[in-house]
């Protein structure tokens, strides 16, 4: 009985991860420029991980499977806020040269260039 | 075919915006398509092992989420400035 209830309870936890992946999959897609489509990376990788991850530790518990399913979700939410700096860091040097806040950013002008 | 499958398979159709993204836009745009796919991989990765009930199969999930943080800072490096 218990198992069972567990069971479900993964089933709807998972459900609840594959619709916040699909729904920041589709931010990325909609958003106009890199800073926020970046800001889309995210729930995927916190929320829509950590959802899945606890469907799986729902079902096995904590066998081998359950473990390494726990050390994906810290990796992702280790590596994704790194590799999100990264890249706005880049895209910043792309724009103006370096990262640094200039006084006078020309925001505007460079995302009606893009 | 199982919940879990049926899961992988609607984070498959998550493929499609990202590789719409990536085939579009400017180098920046691209690589943040391309970040976001290796995150919905590795999620694809972990619901099929979980589906399949191969523990071996986790591995890959792993190695992937690495695989992704390092090609994800290569590329950024380098799209900094000498792309």
């Amino acid at each position: 009985m218990t198992a069972t209830v567990a069971h479900g309870v993964a089933y709807v936890v998972l459900g609840v991860g594959v619709a916040v992946t699909l729904m920041s999959c589709l931010g990325v897609l909609v958003m106009p420029n890199v800073f926020d489509r970046l800001h889309y990376t995210a729930p995927a990788s916190t929320v829509g991980a950590f959802a899945i991850v606890l469907a799986i530790v729902l079902r096995e518990g904590l066998s081998a499977a359950g473990v390494k399913s726990l050390l994906v979700f810290v990796l992702l939410l280790i590596t994704n806020p790194v590799l999100s700096h990264a890249t706005a860091r880049a895209a910043r040097i792309r724009q103006f040269g370096h990262w640094v806040a200039l006084r006078a950013e020309r925001v505007e002008e460079w995302e009606a260039d893009t | 075919m199982n919940g879990w499958l049926l899961g992988a398979l609607a984070l498959v159709i998550g493929l499609v915006p990202c590789g719409v993204v990536c085939s579009r836009g400017n180098p920046m745009d691209r690589l943040v398509g391309l970040e976001m796919a290796g995150t919905v991989n590795t999620l694809i990765l972990l619901t099929l092992a979980e589906g399949y009930h191969q523990a071996i199969f986790f591995d890959l999930a792993i190695v992937l989420a690495l695989l992704t943080f390092a090609g994800g800072l290569v590329f950024a490096r380098f799209l900094e400035r000498w792309l």
